[in-house]
């Protein structure tokens, strides 16, 4: 018998907000445990969370870009448990009432077609600090992420493979990062999954019991935990058992999953209206104000750049991969760069910088602007392309402009003298070639460049070195 | 007293707020020599009742030096320039501790003031002491704090009533200040009452509850203990309004100003579960409104009988989810032990007392998985039904009025062991707190036993300050609440 694998995610993210979600705290950026902290995300007897706007804005872009429905009322409830790293004894959530619902997730099937994952809702929740266990046996407590703004993203089940499902949650993460929603490290625990898996008899549209898999951080712990699940229950289904509903844990290292609790033992949060916050009201000018802020999406970039600048398909995956390697690429064109030579340089050299040096565009020196000047020097032969590349990699080092590079290598490329000597020099050390060349075989022309070149450290212009040639033999 | 203390002529014993800035103001004695007698008083009465439990002489006595600064250098004055004024246990203050009343926050000291008490500090009122109350402001005699019982200024031998009874007993007993409490079920009113001391309870939000260790969130409220209500309005104005600090918070317009001509006398306030000495006095009272021009109806508040049970499972629950935090990891006493369970368990058997447990139980059973839908859910059904009766009841009078508390105050020790006894004292009160409404209680006469009886009076939201002219015009016709108790200012 064939059995279908059937996946549900939560997708915890993390969002990218300067400020923690009910305090002023900063979020994120602590260099020691317990420093951004303040009486009201340690829940401290008296004080009060205040919903801090910049939450909200980012949640809606998350809303817009996975195509919710925005909720205009929408309400926190409180979330009981007992942890030590949840010093109010509950988390604000929102249970009853999310902020958006329903959405899709767009995913790549495994055949390469498009399909969507279609989603339950989405809401707001803080945060629960760090719990660090030391070898000893103590614990310690890290209450700087405690309270900083999350966002649960939940679908519906849907039959998919492993790989599916990790394609998914990568579609997510692109999104959110693509509009600034999250930063979306999952080895940084800013974007963090539960799957759950079931699985079916392949004729069937009932769907199987379900257990549930807790904190997925990789792609490759999504996609392998989901294969190996699914393999496991269907083992038990095979064999005459029942999947029995439960938590299970993903063990990297051992490839299985382990029983964590059954459905009898999950907690009983007691979630209730959280008094201490009125009702979110989103209006419509909130969500259109976000609306327009969005980046140009992904979709309509790609067909932009297929149709109008004519970019191979295959030539857009590393300039799509984040958004602002395409934002500093069209700033490249915006500048008078022709898209093509704009986008093999950035793919060349700028690449290359980079993932030598593990930076992002944002670290790159050179601004967009005078990078298209020297594209633009190359088209108009003020500059050849080896030059060119050398002169950029001199611009790397910060106190370089690559402006003045330009400027001064373009009267050094003006003064002809040091051409017409470095083609005399490579005339007269061949006069084999030069006699040949003379009796009409134009074949040496090439060795007599390359000599040239080598002779000038890649800086003589070929156009101007074949000229030059030409008019010595003539 | 109005006896001489250093230089200066001290303002008489029974005198409001207002009157002691009138006195401040003409110079017959400083804030200073005010202040020091305050907190001897504090230090002998307000402890003899269990009322004071911890003075703040050193910067109350730098705060008045710095008022009478201020005054001989004609420099601006606040609005309560040099009034004292105590706050309870459960609100947060720079100086002195916030225990809430209980072990659980034994020498807990909050980093800031709470809102409403720095506005009144900013206006130059001073800061003198901190007031005793039931643990976390559950109960309504003043019988579970940590800080041992009240003691009724009219009698001593009975309860003054709670949560706030310590602010109650003060006020009671004593003029010239006025003092914080807060209230989620009656706690101010209901001390009020048996104290014969003026409490209001603003419309839930009109106070900023930051700074107030919370009970139930969504019945919270802080409020003035006064002589007067002419003080509680002034207080009142000077806590009021939004504060970006508390997302419930907010400031009212005066929607309307005008008297309020008709008064609605609630029916089930005068029923056979009311004592015959309350009623009797009710009544008279009802005469009196007429008397001075006021329309009297009887209207039927029929949801008042569900209001008790509908507010223990509100309360409770809040209340089991807000003192979740005292788990003795990050806020509250530890006591250490070998894991974690064992830990938060010792932790708030030892911290927390009975009454608490008991709440915190009950809370959190009626938010239970296959409870709450029973209790928690059915509860704020009933609470919005409260909230629909009082709202249409408004749409007719401009009051609604009953008595404060279904009794006299009771000797301590009396209802101690019997919680619903004791949970019977709300049945009044607990209905403006459910509804979010502003109710004011002044004192009314007193008993045969020379007890105080205390009324209440009701508006809608934000009426607050119409409720607080109301209650003015009354006692300006009988000023009977004037009166100290015997032997309660010595």
């Amino acid at each position: 018998m064939s059995w279908t694998t059937v996946v549900g995610l939560e997708i915890h993210a993390q969002m990218a907000t300067q400020t923690k979600m009910f305090c002023a705290c900063r979020r994120g950026s602590s260099t020691s445990p317990n420093e951004s902290i303040c009486p009201v995300c340690v829940g401290w007897p008296g004080a009060l969370p205040v919903l801090q706007s910049e939450a909200i804005r980012c949640a809606i872009r998350a809303a817009l870009c996975l195509h919710c429905d925005i909720q205009e009322f929408s309400r926190f409830d409180r979330k009981n448990y007992f942890y030590p790293d949840l010093p109010k004894g509950y988390q604000i959530s929102q249970f009853y009432r999310p902020y958006a619902l329903g959405g899709v997730i767009p995913f790549e099937r495994e055949d390469g077609s498009p399909a969507e994952l279609p989603l339950v809702r989405i809401h707001m929740e803080e945060d629960a600090g760090k719990s660090v266990h030391e070898s000893d046996g103590t614990s310690r407590i890290d209450l700087n992420r405690c309270s900083s703004p999350l966002l649960e993203i939940v679908s519906e089940p849907l039959p998919m493979t492993g790989k599916e499902a990790a394609s998914c949650v990568r579609s997510v993460r692109d999104l959110l990062r693509w509009v600034g929603v999250c930063d979306g490290d999952m080895e940084k625990g800013n974007l963090r999954c539960d799957v759950n898996v079931s699985v079916m008899p392949a004729e069937s549209s009932e769907y199987g019991t379900r257990t549930e898999l807790k904190n997925l951080n990789s792609f490759v712990s999504i996609e392998r935990s989901v294969l190996v699940e699914s393999a496991r229950q269907i083992e038990v289904l095979t064999g005459g058992g029942e999947i029995r509903q439960e938590t299970r844990l993903w063990d990297q290292d051992r490839e299985i999953t382990e029983s964590m609790r059954g459905k009898e033992d999950s907690p009983d949060y007691r979630y209730f209206p959280e008094p201490d916050l009125p009702v979110v009201q989103i209006g419509s000018q909130d969500v259109e104000e976000q609306r327009a802020a969005l980046p140009e999406m992904p979709e309509i970039r790609l067909s932009r750049w297929l149709n109008d600048y004519g970019f191979p398909q295959l030539e857009t995956v590393p300039l799509m991969a984040r958004r602002a390697n395409g934002d500093y690429l069209e700033e490249v064109i915006q500048a008078g760069a022709d898209p093509s030579s704009a986008s093999n340089w950035f793919r060349g050299e700028i690449l290359r910088h980079l993932n030598d040096r593990s930076e992002k565009i944002e670290d790159f020196p050179v601004k967009a602007a005078e990078l298209a000047a020297l594209i633009a020097a190359v088209k108009e032969d003020r500059l050849s392309g080896g030059r060119a590349k050398s002169l950029l990699q001199e611009a790397l080092s910060p106190a370089v402009s690559l402006k003045s590079l330009i400027e001064d290598a373009g009267s050094q490329e003006q003064d002809s003298d040091a051409l017409a000597e470095w083609v005399d020099q490579v005339m007269q050390e061949n006069p084999d070639a030069i006699a040949k060349i003379r009796a009409g075989d134009m074949k040496p022309m090439g060795f007599l460049m390359g000599q040239i070149m080598k002779l000038s450290s890649g800086q003589a212009h070929p156009k101007k070195v074949q000229e030059l040639i030409r008019s010595r033999l003539s | 007293m109005g006896e001489s203390a250093g230089s200066g002529v001290l303002p008489a014993p029974e005198s409001t707020s207002l009157e002691v800035m009138a006195h401040l103001k003409t110079g017959k004695c400083t804030t200073v020599e005010l202040i020091r007698h305050y907190l001897k008083y504090l230090d002998t009465t307000g402890r003899d009742l269990g009322a004071a439990v911890e003075i703040l002489s050193d910067s109350a006595l730098a705060a008045a030096q710095e008022s009478d600064a201020r005054r001989a250098s004609g420099k601006p004055l606040g609005c309560l320039e040099g009034v004292p004024f105590t706050a309870k246990m459960n609100i947060a203050t720079r100086e002195g501790t916030t225990d809430a009343a209980s072990g659980m926050l034994r020498g807990f000291v909050a980093s800031e003031d709470s809102t409403a008490v720095a506005r009144l500090r900013a206006e130059g009122a001073i800061l003198v002491g901190k007031s005793n109350c039931d643990e976390f402001a559950m109960g309504a005699s003043n019988e579970s704090s940590h800080h041992g019982v009240v003691h009724n200024p009219w009698d001593r031998d009975r309860v003054p009533g709670g949560s706030s009874g310590g602010a109650a007993a003060l006020a009671g007993s004593f003029g010239w200040a006025f003092h914080l409490g807060s209230d989620t079920g009656g706690s101010i009113r209901q001390p009020a009452a048996f104290c014969g001391a003026t409490g209001m309870k603003p419309t839930w939000g009109r106070v900023s509850r930051r700074g107030l260790v919370a009970f139930g969130s969504s019945l919270d409220q802080i409020g003035p203990l006064t002589r007067d209500a002419r003080d509680a309005q002034l207080v009142l104005s000077v806590m009021e309004g939004r504060d970006p600090l508390d997302a419930t918070s907010q400031s009212f317009n005066p929607s309307e100003t005008s008297s309020m001509k008709r008064i609605g006398l609630v029916s089930e306030g005068l029923t056979e579960a009311i004592a015959p000495e309350i009623r009797q006095r009710t009544v008279e009272v009802v005469e009196q409104l007429k008397k001075m021009g006021h329309e009297v109806v009887e209207v039927s508040l029929g949801t008042l009988s569900k209001a008790n049970a509908c507010y223990q499972v509100i309360a409770t629950a809040e209340a089991s989810s807000n003192l979740a935090r005292f788990d003795g990891i990050h806020t509250g006493q530890r006591v250490e032990s070998e894991d974690l369970e064992e830990l938060y368990s010792k932790s708030r058997r030892q911290g927390f007392g009975a009454e608490v447990r008991r709440r915190i139980m009950l809370g959190t059973f009626v938010l239970s998985s296959g409870y709450i839908d029973a209790y928690y859910g059915k509860a704020q059904q009933v609470r919005s039904e409260i909230r629909q009766e009082m709202l249409s009841a408004l749409d007719t009078v401009d009051s609604l009025m009953m008595p404060v508390s279904p009794f006299a105050p009771f000797r301590i020790g009396e209802r101690v062991s019997d919680p619903l006894a004791l949970y019977a004292c709300d049945i009044l009160t607990v209905t403006a707190n459910l509804a979010g409404v502003p109710a004011v209680a002044i004192p009314c006469g007193f008993d045969s036993e020379g007890l105080p009886i205390g009324l209440q009076w009701m508006g809608k939201h934000g009426d607050d300050h119409r409720l607080l002219d109301l209650a003015t015009s009354l006692q300006d016709q009988d000023d009977s609440w004037r009166g100290l108790p015997p032997g309660g200012s010595q």
